[in-house]
Order: structure tokens, then C-alpha cells, then sequence
């Protein structure tokens, strides 16, 4: 099982344009990463408490408050943060659109 | 000066003989003590006299002194008041008090003024004095209102002051906040410092995770393949792309295969779904390098998850067909080898949810060929086996067939059972249908009993199709203008692509009859594995053959040759073609377990003078027909019987 987690996580972070893959858990800790330990850090603290705060969003949002984030896209000038969460895990993965874009 | 002398002198006499006329009077009182009795009429008479004598001098004297030179003027003065006296008027009241003395010396003299009174009639109007209409008037206000200006500016002031107090205030929290964060963040970051390697080996071990992964990466892989940037910036100039050549070609897409699963393995099938036009299933057969794998595997592909399947399912023996139900969006049916009908749930997991039974209720040879016929309230699957014995089936119920029909023929050779690999229904139609078997010819057949022919192969209709095994069998699709839907083609180990008119399917032909082709394809240079309609263009066709080629024909332009001839990837022979639904794209599968997605871009969209010149193109190959030699010798009539299926 866990040779084909690595397996996928290698194929996504050897992409073309993918820049570093990150998987957090609940409380925001790196359990693989790509990036470099600091920058790692810096990305697990400050995407993880953007994502409770669009979570809580979200769900404030809802008239019942039922909602959930399933999915959250940043694009940015210099690139382009996706983030896949789930209830107990994040999987971020940071990219550069333009480069996929190029032929 | 003399005459001031004078005066002097006189005032000097005249005091003297003042002093002398008080000394007469002292004496003359003194005289008057001693003798009252005169006295009485003397003080009668005499104080007159004397008094006014007196007074006149004392007058004169206090003129003298009060001044020479006004002596005249009071002179004068005396006699105005005397006159003004006369006069009767009041005025005189209002004096100096040296005329008063004048006055009441001149009092005896005035004579009285008698007043003579006269009635006189008078009118006396009463105007009231014009009313001057006077009011104070107030405004209503707050004191504020007029102390405004400046408690304003205090205000303004006193709140600039607070505001500045509060951001210093805030700051200092913010700092604190800052600070406190950091401290966090330290603790945190020394938290997943201690995340350790036997916890973090655990997490990624574990099934949830593994769930995890597979999911989100699926999604993230999909937003990454997306082929257009929707940040895409047109104001700038971009690089002019070349798209004259790109109207008459096609273009490959992707390709979809995964060395882990579909390594030593042949596509058998493919076929795209109706619901989501992004997503195909492709069929395998087994890996001989791989016991331990399972034998037949069916995988779904996402256009926009090129990497992985979407879905993978197993089953015990060689798939040989799958197709997405067209009325169920998560579906999955597949014949396999063995003769079992499968179904797989996209919601369930990769084991099939229902499979029909391996007994003689069922198939029990391979089943090549499935269809599914009527609506969306009443369909079945039907599905043919190389024995000859045709099922219908329902969906939800797949242990036994609805009902079954053994396809004979008399003339078959060896047995009365012909060997279907292909059969097809025309458009609309549910009952009668098309096979194509191994020894190469083509039987019409009905499910049912009709009036004056009995279910099952027609038997004095033959289409001496093909010198080989039928190896695709495709009627021409219901759509647009005008109906073809009686034209089919079907596709041999012959070498041969042969287009067909099927015959009226309502009264079957009393004496032995062969039918022959309406054109016969004969570019290919090798066996051609399947034929396949485009759903949009009316006179467009897709085959793919053993040489790798996926061949694009369109009759209004070419019958003799392809327009378009491609070999994708290795080269490999290609088994299998399918369309998308709306014929943009056409899939293709190889031996060697590639899937190859073509982009048929405009070619695809016919004009509106395509169907009519479809029709006319139809004719001059019938008309030609007729007249040139009504069977053609095959060019390579080779391995007919020796043809099998499993590659």
C-alpha cells in the first residue's frame, strides 16, 4: 500500500510545472513533503490555518451548515497553490501554471 | 477811569446814605415800640410805602452791583416782562429770579384778564393709534446646534487623540499577538519537529491514507491536465499557431496506459460513455507473465487524468468486450472468455457486483459481441457467444437470461451453429439483427417468431461477405436529414472493408439468395479489426488494421483510399475503434495495451450538402456495381479458418 502512495506522490510531484507536494495532517503537521524542510514549515503553518479559516468559511456560509471544502485553488502571479483536503488529511501541491502551459 | 471814579463815588454815597436810612428805620421802629397804637396804621400804610420804596433801592443796588454794564439790559427786561405781562401769557411764569422779583413788584399793576366763553360744537374722532404687531420669536433648538463649531473641533480633536491611543493600543496587542503567535508557531514547528518517523511510517501505512492519497491526487491530477488557462491573459500578444494544417488531419490527444496494469496485455475493447464524454472503458485480456494478477481487467479513463485510470476493475477471465451502460452512467458491463456477462458498479469496488452463471443456463462459450437495445424504461443486453446462442438479459437481474435463441444455420460447416463475432442492430430497430461470423459470412436474424418466419437466422438470406472471420459489423447511425440506417459495413481478416444494403427486414427471401456488397474497401495490407460509423458525419468512417493504421474514410470525398492514415505508438496492430458520442474523438486500442485518443477536430462537422451527396455517392457505387462484376476476387484469401480471435 505504501509503495503505491509513494509511487503516486512521485508521479504528481515529478509533473511538469509542479514545484513541491506537501500532505499535512489535521493538526498541520508535514507527513511528506517535497520541499525543503523551512519552506515546509512555512507552507504547513500558513496554508493550514488558511484552510480551517475557508473551512469554517465555508461552512459558516452554508444555511445549514452542512457544507464542506472539498477543494481550494489559489492562483498567485508566480504560481498556484492547490490544496486537497479531507477530513483528516491536506494535500497541498504548488505549481507554475505557466510552465505546464508551455508546449 | 474817571468815570469808574465816579460811579465809585456814587456807590460810596449811596451806602452812606443806606447806613443813614437803616439808621432813620432803627430809629423809627424804636419810636413805633413806644407807640403801638399808631403803629397799627402806620404798619398798614407805611410798610407799603416804605417797603417799596426800600425795594427799589435795594433793586437798584443789586443791579448796580451785579453789573454797570447790564444796568440797561435789565431795565429794558423789566419793561418786556411788564408788557408780556399784558399780554396775559404764561410764559411769564418761567423767569430769572431777579425778573420774579419784578414780577411780583409789577403784580399790582396787571390788569385782569376776564375770560369770555363761547360754546363750540365739536367733533371728537377717536383713532386708535395704528397697532404695531410685535413678537418675539424662537427656533426649536439644541444648544448644540449653535455651540456646534466648536465643541466639533474638541470633539474631532478628542477623537483623533482616542483614535491614535487605540492603533497605539492595538499595536501593542497586535505585537503581543505577533509575539504570542510566533512563540505558537515555534511550539507548533517543535510539535511537528516531533512528528516522528515511526508515527509518520503508521500514518502512511495506513488504509485512510492510502484512500486519501488516491482521491485527492486524482483531483489535483485533473485540475493539472486541464488543457486551458483560464488566466489566459489575450491582450497579450501571443505566437500566431498554425492552424491550416490542422483542418485536415487528426490529432492525438493522449493516450492512456499504465505500465503497472496493462503491461503484457491487449486492448479487446473500448468504448466511451454516454453520460461524461471525458470518460472510456477499455478492456484486457490477461497477462501471461502475471498469474497472480487476475486475468481480465476493465479500465476507465478520464481524457483529463491521462496518468491512471479513474476506475479499475477485475474479473477471473479475459475480457472481451466492455461498455458503459447507456442508461446508467456508473455501470460497467464486460463478456469475458469464459462466457460470463459481468457488471461493475463505479461506486462499488473493482470486483464486478453482479456476473451472470458459468452453466448452460448462460453462455458458455466467448462471448464477442454485446449490444444493448431499447429505452431508457425497457432496455435489455443482448449478448451472442461463439456457440451461436444468442441472451437477452436484464440488467439488475443477470442470473439467468430473459430469453435465449440458438443461431443455426443448415449450410454451416461442422455444425448447425454459426460462430458470431459481431452483430449489430440497425437504428431503432430491436428485434432483427446482423451477425457476422467466423467463417465470414453475414445472416440476418430476428429474435422473435414473425409471421411466416420463425426467430433465428434467416436461412435463405446469405451475405457472402468475406473470405475471413468478420471481425466488425457496424450499421450506419440514425442522424441528420436522410435516413441510411439500412447501410452497414463490416470489416474481415480479408484485408477487405465492404459496405452492405441490408435487405427489408420484413419478409425473408422463400428461395436461397446471396446478397452482395455495395463497395468493397480494399486499401488495407493487412487484417482490418473493426469498423465504426461516425456518429456525426455522415459519410465518415473509422477502421483500424493489423499494420497499426487507424484509417478516417470519408466517401464523399475518397472511396478508394483512406483521407486520413495514421499509426500511432509502436505500430502495434490496433484491435479495436470507437467514437465518442458527438464523433470529435475517436478512440483506438492496440495489442500491445495502448488506448489512443484522436482528436478529429473539422473534419468531424459535415456540411448540410453532406447527406445528399452521401445518397448520391451511394447510388454511383450501386450503379457500378451493377454493371462491373458483382463479386470481386479478394486479394488475400489466406488464413481464414485458421483466424482466432485471442491474440
Amino acid at each position: 500500500m505504501a509503495a503505491s502512495v509513494a509511487a503516486t506522490l512521485n508521479r504528481l510531484a515529478t509533473r511538469k510545472g509542479v514545484h513541491g507536494v506537501v500532505i499535512l495532517n489535521r493538526q498541520g503537521m508535514a507527513i511528506r513533503s517535497t520541499l525543503p524542510a523551512d519552506l515546509t514549515r512555512q507552507y504547513a503553518h500558513l496554508l493550514n490555518a488558511l484552510v480551517v479559516q475557508a473551512r469554517n468559511t465555508v461552512r459558516d456560509l452554508d444555511s445549514d451548515g452542512q457544507n464542506e471544502l472539498t477543494f481550494m485553488r489559489i492562483r498567485t502571479k508566480k504560481h498556484e497553490i492547490m490544496v486537497a483536503p479531507n477530513h483528516d488529511y491536506l494535500l497541498i501541491v504548488v505549481q507554475n501554471p505557466q510552465e505546464q502551459f508551455q508546449p | 477811569m474817571d468815570r469808574r471814579k465816579e460811579e465809585l463815588e456814587k456807590k460810596r454815597q449811596k451806602l452812606a446814605e443806606l447806613r443813614k436810612a437803616r439808621e432813620d428805620r432803627r430809629r423809627s421802629q424804636q419810636k413805633s415800640m413806644s407807640t403801638p397804637a399808631d403803629e397799627t396804621q402806620s404798619n398798614m400804610t407805611m410798610p407799603s410805602m416804605t417797603s417799596s420804596s426800600a425795594r427799589n433801592d435795594v433793586d437798584k443796588l443789586v443791579n448796580d452791583l451785579i453789573g454797570g454794564r447790564r444796568s440797561q439790559h435789565s431795565a429794558t427786561q423789566s419793561v418786556s416782562s411788564n408788557v408780556s405781562d399784558t399780554d396775559g401769557s404764561d410764559m411769564g411764569s418761567v423767569l430769572s429770579p431777579t425778573q420774579t422779583s419784578t414780577v411780583s413788584v409789577s403784580a399790582e399793576p396787571r390788569t385782569r384778564f376776564i375770560p369770555e366763553f363761547s360754546s363750540v360744537e365739536a367733533v371728537i374722532f377717536d383713532f386708535p393709534p395704528k397697532e404695531r404687531v410685535v413678537y418675539s420669536k424662537e427656533a426649536q433648538t439644541t444648544g448644540e446646534f449653535f455651540d456646534r463649531p466648536d465643541p466639533e473641533v474638541l470633539e474631532q480633536e478628542v477623537r483623533t487623540r482616542l483614535a491614535a491611543e487605540r492603533e497605539k493600543d492595538r499595536l501593542a496587542k497586535q505585537a503581543a499577538e505577533e509575539e504570542e503567535r510566533r512563540r505558537k508557531h515555534a511550539q507548533e514547528a517543535a510539535q511537528i519537529r516531533e512528528l516522528s518517523e515511526d508515527e509518520k511510517k503508521n500514518i502512511l501505512t495506513s488504509d485512510e491514507f492510502a484512500d486519501f492519497v488516491d482521491y485527492s491526487t486524482k483531483v489535483i491530477e485533473r485540475a493539472l491536465n486541464e488543457k486551458y488557462d483560464f488566466m489566459k491573459d489575450y491582450t497579450v500578444v501571443q505566437d500566431e499557431e498554425n492552424d491550416a494544417e490542422a483542418s485536415n488531419t487528426v490529432k492525438l490527444a493522449c493516450t492512456f496506459h499504465s505500465e503497472k496494469l496493462c503491461q503484457n496485455r491487449s486492448v479487446t475493447d473500448v468504448n466511451w460513455s454516454l453520460k461524461h464524454p471525458e470518460l472510456l472503458v477499455s478492456s484486457y485480456n490477461k497477462n501471461p507473465m502475471a498469474i497472480n494478477e487476475p486475468d481480465g481487467l476493465v479500465l476507465v479513463w478520464n481524457t483529463h487524468l491521462v496518468e491512471r485510470p479513474e476506475f479499475v476493475f477485475h474479473s477471473q477471465a479475459d475480457v472481451l468486450t466492455a461498455r458503459f451502460s447507456d442508461f446508467h452512467a456508473n455501470l460497467v458491463i464486460g463478456s469475458t472468455y469464459s462466457g460470463q456477462i459481468l457488471l461493475w458498479d463505479t461506486r462499488a469496488k473493482s470486483l464486478p457486483v453482479l456476473r451472470t452463471p458459468l452453466s448452460a443456463v448462460g453462455h458458455t462459450h466467448p462471448v464477442y459481441a454485446m449490444s444493448m437495445v431499447g429505452t431508457q424504461n425497457a432496455h435489455n443486453l443482448i449478448s451472442v457467444s461463439t456457440d451461436g446462442l444468442m441472451c437477452s438479459w436484464q440488467l439488475d437481474m443477470l442470473a439467468q437470461p430473459l430469453e435465449t435463441l440458438e443461431l443455426t444455420h443448415a449450410t454451416h460447416s461442422g455444425t448447425d451453429e454459426v460462430a458470431v463475432t459481431c452483430f449489430g442492430f440497425p437504428g431503432n430497430e430491436t428485434t432483427t439483427f446482423w451477425v457476422g461470423t467466423e467463417e465470414g459470412n453475414v445472416y440476418q436474424a430476428n429474435r422473435y417468431d414473425r409471421a411466416g418466419s420463425k426467430a433465428g437466422i434467416y436461412q435463405q438470406d446469405a451475405y457472402n461477405a468475406h473470405r475471413g472471420a468478420v471481425t466488425g459489423l457496424h450499421f450506419h447511425p440514425l442522424f441528420g436529414p436522410i435516413d441510411f440506417s439500412d447501410l452497414f459495413i463490416t470489416s474481415s481478416v480479408d484485408w477487405t472493408v465492404k459496405l452492405w444494403r441490408a435487405k427489408s427486414a420484413a419478409k425473408p427471401a422463400s428461395a436461397p439468395q446471396t446478397i452482395a456488397p455495395i463497395y468493397s474497401f480494399e486499401d488495407a495490407g493487412d487484417y482490418v479489426y473493426d469498423v465504426a460509423w461516425s456518429p456525426s458525419h455522415p459519410a465518415m468512417f473509422a477502421s483500424v488494421d493489423g499494420t497499426g493504421h487507424f484509417n478516417l474514410w470519408n466517401l464523399n470525398v475518397d472511396t478508394e483510399v483512406p483521407v486520413v492514415s495514421v499509426a500511432p505508438g509502436s505500430g502495434r496492430a490496433l484491435n479495436k475503434v470507437s467514437w465518442e458520442k458527438e464523433g470529435r474523438k475517436a478512440a483506438v486500442g492496440s495489442v500491445d495495451g495502448y488506448v489512443h485518443v484522436y482528436d478529429i477536430g473539422e473534419m468531424s462537422n459535415p456540411r448540410m450538402d453532406e447527406w445528399t451527396q452521401f445518397q448520391k455517392t451511394v447510388s454511383e457505387m450501386m450503379h457500378s456495381k451493377e454493371t462491373a462484376e458483382p463479386v470481386p476476387e479478394p486479394r488475400s484469401p489466406a488464413t481464414s479458418s485458421s483466424y482466432s480471435m485471442l491474440r
